[in-house]
């Protein structure tokens, strides 16, 4: 590296530099080799796909790119100049920004001071804040990207779509850092939003081509292929090709994600015609109210998928909360197999064999610093002992053979939880509600959201065998098209009420269309 | 279903995990810290490793162990526990007051009472929804205030030394009685929470309360516990302080809120909870009380003692705390 500041001889960009070029990018964890020389080129003013599974070192790689995480090996060029990363301030002084997943805003300040928080230039003379500028500054990046949003609302009232708005317009001050068009980074910017707002975001993402280069990361392959000019796709962190946008196939890229042809069977229909002989049905609510929700009747059979849909605010999530135990009820009855369900607390549902998998897995679903074992085991304590002691070797083989029958790839059953990729974080959290074999009921709130194809199908997988297996299951899931794919019965709910149901056997699915109008 | 459709084997042949050299000698750093102040001690003061001047430490330790070992608890479920100390000298107070009627169950009556106290603290905390930091911060100006107004803020001499005198023996003529109680009071403790779920809870309420509540832990059965053990446990100390002192006095233990969390965090437990264990608070307790003990035997001014006592107490601090467990310094 005795070379730190060298011109590109050009031979692989002719005309002019790439906005950012990566070669031979290496870097190794404990038992993990997140990134195994990958290469990537950045065009000037172009979006550029980043595609792969949970896994695949997508995470990394961007990581590396804003400075982060120090690569083991290889280079990283920024417009034909070799430059060396080390903190996100380094990456913004070439031009590089990202609007990360979980968003990095502060909750309790204005917009204008999340969007100058860390570079306030003119905003602060003497280390008093000038409001009056500040909040022109911020002003002036919200029009850049033509967004209405008041630079004063605290930004803990805003909507998701609004702050992820106000992240971009963040970003976008690196402009002022260097004199070329900046590269901004975009990872999983879909995840959350609602239909509309992706509309709004790829809107915006099109402006951004016109001053900057764009990387969008997202794991569904529509979108990327929609809003990108051209896909890379990465594979057990090496580079594996890649396409432009123009005429490829959401299946092609797919198959160069995964290495092979996907199963077409991608929701795994359930093929056993269920028996329609009356009987009582496993899960019984009446008239379930609460905070959010009203008047809610629900039943699910034994082996039953039941979806919920509804809009932001249909009140869906609380139910399912509500069913759990942890949160409050003002009026209802709620009935399992035939006896009444307290809904005093989590403990009393996880002891009646009601499981949770809550939307937000890092923060409510998993305990991050623990290990897959001890996380495997968290809720059923009794499955790892005799009586109330613990023991290990119980543990070990209980957890083993749950790693090996759900394919969860980590490099051993004591690695910290955070440390895997989602798709296997979210198969430990599966497989918590499994290893005492007790569960009747399962709750899934968003149980796929931010996995990617080969997780998801693995999910739904497991879904659908718990559900041959006896498991009564209510789901509220990521999209209208997984809703219809894995539910057999749909409950569409709005403003807190259900209002009406959809039979979704197999065979005989409703469109997204036939569930959107009753939804609104 | 005939077959089981998730039985695929997993496409990568699992890496064996073994913990770093950087890692095993992490987890050591408390004794390291331990030994190598010793080492110091003795290189300035070669006067200094003698049996005696290490019996008279680990002595005076015992009550500074036992409340840092039950305050652990606390932090390891996240919260904190103030009023260890303040409640540590009430209950000096008390068994003076209760010796002469109850006689040798003053003890065990100390050590239930002191665990009751705690238990409320903890149901103030659970219940209310107040932070640990405020109750306990309450509970410490309370307990003061009390044990003044009880104490006709003054000492209260024991009525009789005989019940108190089974903790100022030796075992094997060396090893002081109060330190091997606080010893096989960390190990039961340690022992109990390693073999039964305890842990497992104590750990995820401390690193993710909310993430544990939905996956069933017992979230606030577990503080409550934790409280109480921590109450009880300055019970214990308060016996050890009254069986040195031969009085009780309402401030006899003040002294003794601020050691008792460097010990904690010296052991590299983390503040933020989650993180740590009992055995390190030992450690941890041992160095801040060679320091109390150690600076002026090996002949440094008392003005310059503080200051010194201080650093190294952040330096090893920065020795101890394993910073890849702890993801959020605070």
């Amino acid at each position: 590296m005795t070379t730190d500041l060298q011109t590109d001889p050009g031979p692989r960009a002719p005309g002019s530099p790439a906005a950012l070029e990566v070669r031979g990018l290496v870097k190794h964890y404990p038992g993990v080799k997140a990134l195994d020389g990958v290469d990537l080129v950045v065009r000037q003013h172009e979006v550029l796909g980043l595609a792969g599974e949970n896994g695949a070192g997508k995470s990394t790689l961007l990581k590396a790119l804003v400075g982060l995480v120090r690569p083991d090996a290889g280079e990283i060029w920024v417009r034909g100049e070799k430059v060396r990363l080390r903190s996100i301030m380094d990456a913004a002084d070439h031009g590089i920004g990202m609007v990360f997943q979980e968003q990095s805003l502060v909750p309790n300040l204005t917009a204008a001071e999340n969007i100058v928080l860390g570079s306030e230039g003119p905003g602060v003379r003497r280390g008093v804040y000038r409001w009056r500028t500040m909040r022109a500054l911020a002003q002036e990046q919200l029009d850049k990207i033509g967004s209405h949003i008041d630079p004063l609302a605290r930004t803990d009232t805003l909507s998701f779509a609004d702050r992820q708005m106000v992240e971009i317009a963040k970003v976008l001050r690196i402009e002022e850092r260097t004199s070329h068009p900046p590269v901004i980074i975009l990872d999983e910017p879909t995840s959350v939003l609602e239909s509309k707002e992706i509309d709004t975001l790829f809107t915006q993402v099109r402006r951004l081509r016109e001053f900057a280069s764009v990387v969008f990361v997202s794991h569904r392959l529509d979108e990327v292929l929609d809003v990108c000019d051209r896909v890379a796709v990465l594979r057990g962190g090496q580079s594996v090709g890649e396409v432009p946008a123009e005429g490829a196939a959401p299946a092609e890229l797919h198959r160069m994600m995964i290495g092979s042809t996907g199963a077409d069977d991608h929701y795994h229909d359930s093929a056993a015609e269920r028996s329609d002989e009356p009987r009582r049905p496993r899960l019984e609510v009446r008239g379930l109210s609460g905070k959010t929700f009203r008047d809610v009747d629900l039943d699910v059979h034994a082996g039953e998928i039941v979806g919920i849909v509804g809009v932001h605010g249909s009140g869906r999530e609380d139910v399912c909360r509500a069913l759990f135990g942890a949160e409050p009820t003002t009026a209802g009855e709620v009935v399992l197999d035939g006896k009444k369900l307290e809904l005093s607390g989590t403990r009393a549902a996880c002891a009646a064999g009601v499981g949770y998998v809550p939307a937000e897995r890092k923060t409510e679903g998993m305990v991050g610093p623990m290990s897959v074992a001890d996380n495997m085991t968290l809720t059923k304590q009794q499955a790892r002992c005799s009586g109330p002691v613990v023991r290990p070797r119980k543990q070990a083989s209980l957890v083993d053979g749950w790693i090996e029958r759900l394919s969860i790839r980590t490099p051993h059953r004591g690695t910290a939880i955070q440390r895997l990729s989602g798709g296997n974080q979210q198969k430990v959290v599966l497989a918590r509600w499994l290893v005492a074999g007790d569960v009747r009921l399962l709750l899934l709130d968003h149980p796929t959201r931010g996995l990617d194809i080969g997780a998801r199908s693995e999910v739904y997988r497991l879904m659908r065998e718990l559900a041959n297996s006896g498991v009564a299951t209510v789901l509220l899931a990521d999209s209208l098209e997984e809703a219809i794919g894995m539910s057999d019965r749909i409950i569409v709910m709005s403003d807190g009420r259900a209002t009406k149901e959809v039979a979704a056997p197999a065979g005989g699915k409703p469109t997204p269309l036939d569930l959107v109008k009753e939804m609104v | 279903m005939s077959t089981p459709v998730l039985a695929q084997p997993a496409p990568d042949a699992p890496v064996v995990h073994r913990p770093t050299v950087g890692q095993r000698l992490t987890s050591f750093m408390p004794v390291i810290a331990l030994v190598v102040l010793l080492a110091a001690l003795t290189i300035a003061d070669p006067g200094f490793l003698t049996l005696s001047s290490l019996t008279a430490a680990v002595r005076t330790a015992a009550p500074l162990i036992v409340l840092a070992a039950g305050a652990t608890v606390v932090v390891l479920c996240g919260g904190i526990d103030l009023s260890i100390a303040a409640l540590c000298s009430l209950a000096t107070v008390f068994f003076a007051l209760w010796l002469p009627d109850l006689g040798g169950a003053t003890t065990l009556a100390i050590i239930a009472a002191t665990g009751a106290i705690g238990a409320l603290q903890g149901v103030v905390h659970v219940l209310l929804r107040i932070p640990s930091f405020i109750v306990t911060l309450g509970g410490m100006s309370i307990f003061a205030a009390i044990a003044l107004v009880i104490s006709d803020a003054g000492p209260i001499p024991l009525s009789d030394r005989d019940s108190t005198k089974w903790l100022t023996l030796y075992v094997a003529g060396v090893l002081p009685m109060a330190f091997v109680v606080a010893l096989v009071l960390v190990a039961v403790v340690s022992l109990v929470l390693k073999l039964t779920p305890l842990e497992s809870w104590v750990r995820a309420t401390g690193y993710s309360e909310s993430a544990a509540r939905l996956g069933g832990a017992p979230v606030d059965l577990v503080k409550i516990g934790a409280f109480t053990l921590s109450g009880a446990c300055a019970g214990l100390a308060a016996v050890m302080l009254v069986s040195r002192n031969f009085s009780g006095s309402p401030t006899m233990a003040d002294n003794l809120l601020l050691p008792a969390v460097a010990a904690i965090v010296v052991g590299g437990t983390a503040i933020t909870g989650g993180h740590g264990s009992l055995w390190r608070s030992l450690a941890g307790a041992l160095v801040v009380t060679l320091l109390r003990v150690g600076l002026p035997i090996v002949g440094v001014p008392s003005a310059y003692e503080q200051i010194l006592y201080g650093a190294i107490i952040v330096a090893a601090v920065a020795l101890t705390l394993d910073r890849s467990k702890v993801l959020i310094i605070k």
